[in-house]
């Protein structure tokens, strides 16, 4: 008890100074995208522009994490070889760096690769999750591993492979792994990686929401974005407090938290009618015989094949299939939205904490919504972005192209009144914070990039598909 | 304690049981002491595959040493030991025969794997590794997904004969997307993957102004040397593929960065092209060079007075001109100059192949030049030259009508000339005395039915008949005229054609037709015509296959390659409909406008007009869609080995997707301009720029080769950036 009160407080210390201007996880404290302290951050770069440093990493995707002086990264140092990497993130020297070897690595779909997972820092350890490795802790300072969690392999009907990612809460790691097997989220004590709850989220299809933290009318939730609903759970028990289900069914992107208001944008493929059964007989069933066979299955699936089979004839046909992988309480289809959603719910919030929506093609299925100031901005394909009042939902702009082609899977972040928006294609283009769309510079870092960059120390750290970058002006 | 040791002692026991019983799993694989290298080289292979097969130690001796199973390489003549254990029953095989037998002497059992050559052999050995499963591919090899059947009751007896004899793969070529782009390390790769699949012999078809031959003539010298008809494709700035290049900002061929000089490109050239002929050589293949003897880079025009421009892309090169005959004696010694050079350059050289120009314009003198073929009878076989000329003009090809009258005439002049011309006999000798092979190539059809009488004495033939194999299988009566008793022949088998162009192509059944009219009328064998590898495991699997054997099928091609791949019945038939809509795809573009994806200056930007969209298009784009549906769709059900492969051809369906979306959107911006319609025009080009980024974003995430860069480097100068400027265009209009 004497530990956690202590820590607490080291928390609360460094969550206000120290860390003030950190960037601990996926995409910034609380995954919001923004970063409240840096200042004079460069507009004009490139990748041999305004570069205070730059290593090679090895291939990876997932997000930088700093804390002060201190970055961690992650890659794939060899096929079957994942590295954490901690560099000074001043001067890009290597403190520390640990290797696995990580042997049977899962099947995974492009552009998702092996080190994918975003750690995340709480500024004494730093806690990364790989496939076939589970949760590993790691002692900041010297990189010495702390603890190890087993986590279950996860299973993707559709092969996408492994890519969820911690967060910290408290003295807790939380963890969050739905997939289309047994989903569930997961809190761990942060200090021994002993098992403080676990709750199953059996509703839930494969998706790559990270949780995130809303204190609304005094409760804080964890809040995960999953299929069909939008859930907040007591950070204590990890018991569901509340549900909202107006969500779709599959959700890549990662709610965004401004005040008491969550705010979720999803694009999901296909109409509001088009459940998970229709992609599985178009991808899954090889024969085209309109029922999927056990061996058109991963043979992890195979009980829950059985479940479906009801008149067990070894098919699993039209709603068997329905049965056999989606609940039958959560049947819903793709479409596209973009919703605010109240947090501090009870029960069922469906009826009463959403604030707006909209029915709007404007979203990513992988970019997650940026909310900096009042506006919710988001980009997808092609470099088409949208704008909305985070209020009301009123369309301040839409469908128009920030001159950069190409995917997005990269989520955009803001800091010091503009925002950056990583392309795959590995340009940056850097936007001015406002209500009207100005395109201040396209960056060029000279290769793909699939990972969110991090904003800290006044600089911009960009991963690219091999090398990290810390861009920053000259400290004058 | 005691506990302790004994379970230490069993771990011993066991390890050593296991290592004893691994010590077993041995066997022998027996070369000739004096066996040619060849043959040491095929024994090494099967070792390699006999370990990855069935995880055993398999080393390559003179003797069997002991061994109970021994593997033995050769024939009677080069291995004594498969002289003793099948002396009686060795089979009678030709050079190209193929022998794999099973054996049993005394405590000795194995199989004989030879031929009636040391490549013959070679092959067997692959053939060794097909029958178990290993299919061969141009970027590897896959072995079975699981180990094949105990060696041991292994029962093999297979003699094979090829049915056509000569199986040549073409290299180096003409376009960006094709072979002139690939380093000699990559093309040595692919010629050990070709030896695999039995092709023998390799043509490097070169052009007049690429770096591959210098010479010089009176004081003229050759100072032309530029790869892709002189084409610079900038792969830098803000341009959607340039991951794939590395941070160049150029394309180039690898074996050609820095060659700023003549002297330093012809020095790389000579470097590349002598390095392709070794590897095939080294491998027991031939090698040859095919080449335009008339038609010189424009610096020529100087040697050659009365020489006219070649109607070519750029007009690159010279020629004869209407003054100069069949029997003008500086144009004799100026073609003997080139033909010397090539000899002497290439000491290595197996077979020279003497092209007729594609677009024959010294047609001037063909009246003579056809007496003096005819030995002034005017008549040759009872054909006389307005018969021939008829049969070019009324024939259903590309080069028919007036363009076929052209072709003719312009085949029979330089006919005469080379008839006169090869009778020298030291022309075509090597340093080392040896003789250089003539193939005449591309002859014209209308001349087939007396193909032996219009060539010159000893040479064989290499014939094109049209630009599309489904082409070629319209006008299939054409090869029954050939006299291939009396002179060799091999056709020209186009697996992709360059008109086509840039989308997804598969011709395989096309060309199965071909390869059966081919063994029916007795010709010798075939050449292939590609650019892009792309889509060309399929076709060129069934080719290795239906070289060898009459009972082979597209079909059961398919199903032996990609049942081995994937591991999966369904997975196979599921592909089998893939690549039946790239075909009818390829057909569709082939019949509706063969030229649509050339890859040359202005390939997508002709498509910004006024007309409406042909209805074919949106036809093709199902077809397409189609086959990348069936191809995700197989890439999910099959063993993972497999994904990488089948994700190739799922991405390049999908790129074709976007590319014909570009078109359409180039067209409608096309249609809106006309109308004066500024906003759609905007709209429109919009997503064509984004449809044609997407392309080629798509191309560059499963790039593999040489030709999937050289293709995006053709994209992003071709295609996108010339789209990109008429898209700031319209926008500074719109903005004004």
């Amino acid at each position: 008890m004497f530990r956690l009160v202590t820590v607490s407080i080291v928390f609360v210390v460094l969550g206000t100074s120290a860390f003030a201007d950190s960037w601990p996880q996926f995409r910034g404290v609380n995954a919001t995208g923004v970063s409240a302290q840096s200042e004079n951050l460069p507009v004009q770069f490139s990748y041999q522009d305004k570069v205070r440093w730059s290593v090679p990493l090895g291939n990876g995707i997932a997000c930088p994490v700093v804390a002060d002086e201190r970055l961690v990264a992650t890659a794939m140092v060899e096929e079957e070889r994942f590295a954490v990497i901690c560099l000074n993130s001043k001067n890009g020297e290597e403190i520390w760096r640990r290797e696995f070897e990580t042997k049977n690595l899962p099947t995974i779909m492009p552009p998702n690769t092996q080190a994918s997972s975003t750690p995340v820092i709480d500024g004494e350890r730093v806690y990364v999750y790989f496939s076939t490795l589970g949760l590993l802790a790691f002692d900041l300072g010297d990189g010495n591993l702390v603890w190890q969690h087993p986590i279950p392999e996860a299973f993707y009907l559709l092969d996408w492979g492994p890519a969820h990612s911690p967060i910290v809460l408290d003295d807790m790691v939380i963890f969050c792994q739905d997939d289309d097997l047994s989903p569930f989220i997961l809190a761990l004590d942060k200090f021994t990686g002993e098992v403080r709850w676990r709750t199953e989220r059996s509703e839930m299809l494969a998706g790559y929401s990270l949780p995130v933290i809303c204190t609304a009318n005094g409760q804080t939730d964890i809040v995960v974005a999953g299929s069909g609903k939008l859930k907040g759970y007591d950070p204590k028990t990890g018991k569901q407090r509340w549900t909202c289900n107006t969500l779709l069914r599959t959700i890549m992107t990662t709610p965004a938290v401004r005040g008491d208001t969550i705010y979720v944008s999803v694009q999901s493929y296909g109409d509001t009618d088009r459940v998970l059964r229709f992609a599985l007989l178009q991808w899954k069933d090889t024969n085209q015989d309109e029922k999927l066979a056990k061996a058109e299955l991963d043979q992890a699936f195979w009980a829950k094949f059985a479940q479906g089979d009801k008149n067990k004839d070894g098919f699993l046909v039209g709603t068997e299939i329905d049965e056999a992988f989606q609940a039958p309480t959560n049947m819903v289809g793709g479409g596209n939205i973009i919703q605010a959603i109240r947090g501090g719910g009870q029960g069922d919030v469906t009826e009463t904490h959403v604030v707006w929506k909209l029915d709007n093609k404007s979203p990513s299925n992988i970019a997650s919504p940026l909310v900096a100031g009042d506006q919710l901005f988001v980009v997808k394909k092609g470099g088409i972005s949208a704008c909305f009042n985070a209020e009301d939902g009123a369309s301040i702009w839409e469908k128009k192209r920030i001159r950069n082609f190409g995917n997005y899977y990269a989520s955009p972040i803001a800091g010091d009144g503009k925002i950056y928006v990583m392309g795959e294609n590995g340009y940056v283009v850097v936007l001015e914070q406002g209500r009207k769309l100005k395109v201040l510079a396209k960056n060029d870092m000279g290769e793909s990039c699939v990972a969110t960059p991090a904003i800290a120390n006044n600089s911009l750290y960009i991963r690219t598909l091999t090398k990290l970058y810390c861009i920053a002006e000259e400290i004058k | 304690m005691i506990l302790r040791c004994t379970a230490a002692g069993l771990i011993v026991f066991w390890a050593l049981l296991v290592s004893s019983s691994r010590a077993q799993e041995k066997i022998v694989v027996v070369v000739g002491a004096n066996a040619p290298e060849l043959e040491k080289f095929a024994a090494a292979e099967l070792a390699t595959q006999w370990e990855r097969l069935y995880s055993v130690d398999a080393d390559v001796s003179t003797d069997i040493r002991g061994n109970r199973y021994a593997v033995l390489v050769g024939s009677p003549a080069t291995n004594p030991h498969v002289k003793r254990v099948l002396d009686g029953s060795w089979p009678q095989v030709s050079d190209q025969g193929i022998v794999l037998k099973s054996y049993r002497q005394g405590d000795v059992q194995g199989v004989v794997v030879g031929g009636g050559s040391a490549v013959a052999t070679l092959w067997a050995a692959y053939e060794w590794g097909y029958q178990h499963g290993i299919r061969y591919m141009f970027h590897g090899d896959f072995y079975p997904v699981s180990a094949p059947a105990d060696y041991t009751s292994d029962v093999l007896n297979l003699v094979m004969e090829p049915k056509l004899r000569v199986r040549t793969w073409r290299t180096v070529n003409d376009f960006a997307i094709g072979p002139e782009s690939w380093g000699l390390a990559d093309l040595q790769a692919l010629i050990k993957q070709l030896a695999k699949m039995k092709f023998n012999r390799v043509m490097l078809s070169v052009y007049p102004w690429q770096p591959f031959v210098h010479y010089e003539f009176g004081d003229v010298k050759k100072e032309t040397a530029m790869h892709w008809y002189g084409d610079k494709f900038r792969v830098d700035g803000d341009v959607p593929g340039k991951r794939v290049f590395d941070g160049a900002a150029i394309f180039e061929n690898p074996d050609f960065v820095g060659t700023d000089s003549y002297q330093k490109k012809m020095n790389a050239g000579i470097k590349h092209a002598r390095g392709i002929m070794q590897a095939a050589q080294s491998l027991g293949m031939t090698a040859a060079i095919s080449m335009s003897p008339g038609e010189f880079p424009r610096e020529f025009s100087r040697a050659l007075p009365g020489s006219q421009e070649v109607h070519q892309l750029k007009r690159l090169t010279i020629g004869p001109g209407p003054q100069v005959g069949p029997d003008d004696k500086l144009f004799r010694e100026l073609v003997s100059t080139k033909i010397r050079a090539f000899i002497e350059t290439y000491p290595e050289l197996d077979a020279l192949y003497i092209g007729m120009p594609e677009f024959p314009e010294w047609s001037g003198h063909f009246e003579e030049a056809w007496d003096e073929l005819s030995g002034g009878d005017g008549e040759i076989n009872g054909l006389t030259l307005a018969e021939v000329i008829q049969t070019a003009a009324e024939r259903n090809l590309i080069a028919s009508a007036e363009r076929g009258i052209q072709a003719i005439k312009g085949n029979i002049a330089p006919l005469a000339f080379f008839k006169s011309l090869f009778a020298d006999q030291e022309l075509l000798k090597r340093a080392d005395g040896g003789q250089v092979q003539l193939v005449l190539r591309s002859i014209d059809p209308a001349l087939y039915p007396i193909l032996d009488q219009v060539i010159p004495r000893g040479a064989a033939t290499l014939n094109f008949v049209d630009y599309t194999s489904r082409r070629v299988v319209e006008n299939r009566q054409l090869l029954a005229e050939v006299p291939s008793t009396k002179v060799p022949a091999s056709l020209i088998l186009t697996l992709a054609d360059d008109n086509v162009g840039v989308l997804a192509q598969s011709a395989t059944s096309s060309i199965h037709e071909l390869v059966t009219d081919l063994r029916h009328h007795g010709w010798e064998g075939f050449s292939t015509r590609y650019w892009m590898l792309a889509e060309l495991d399929p076709t060129v699997h069934y080719l290795s296959r239906a070289a060898f054997s009459d009972d082979v099928t597209v079909r059961s091609a398919h199903d032996e390659l990609f049942m081995a791949l994937t591991g999966k019945r369904d997975v196979a038939d599921r592909l089998w409909l893939a690549f039946q809509y790239i075909e009818q795809a390829t057909t569709l573009i082939d019949e509706k406008d063969i030229g649509f994806g050339f890859p040359v200056q202005g390939m997508l930007m002709k498509h910004y007009s006024g007309g409406p969209a042909p209805a074919w298009w949106a036809e093709a784009s199902e077809l397409y869609t189609k086959a990348m549906i069936e191809l995700y769709r197989s890439h999910d059900g099959t063993h993972p080995r497999a994904r990488p492969v089948l994700f190739y051809y799922a991405k390049r369906s999908e790129y074709v997707l976007e590319y014909l979306a570009a078109v359409s959107a180039v067209r409608a911006a096309g249609v809106a301009k006309a109308k004066d319609d500024q906003d759609a025009m905007l709209e429109q080009l919009e997503i064509a720029v984004e449809s044609m980024y997407n392309a080629i974003d798509t191309l560059s995430d499963v790039v593999r080769d040489q030709s999937d860069r050289g293709l995006i480097a053709v994209l992003i100068n071709h295609a996108y950036r010339p789209l990109y400027g008429e898209y700031e265009r319209a926008l500074e209009l719109a903005d004004q």
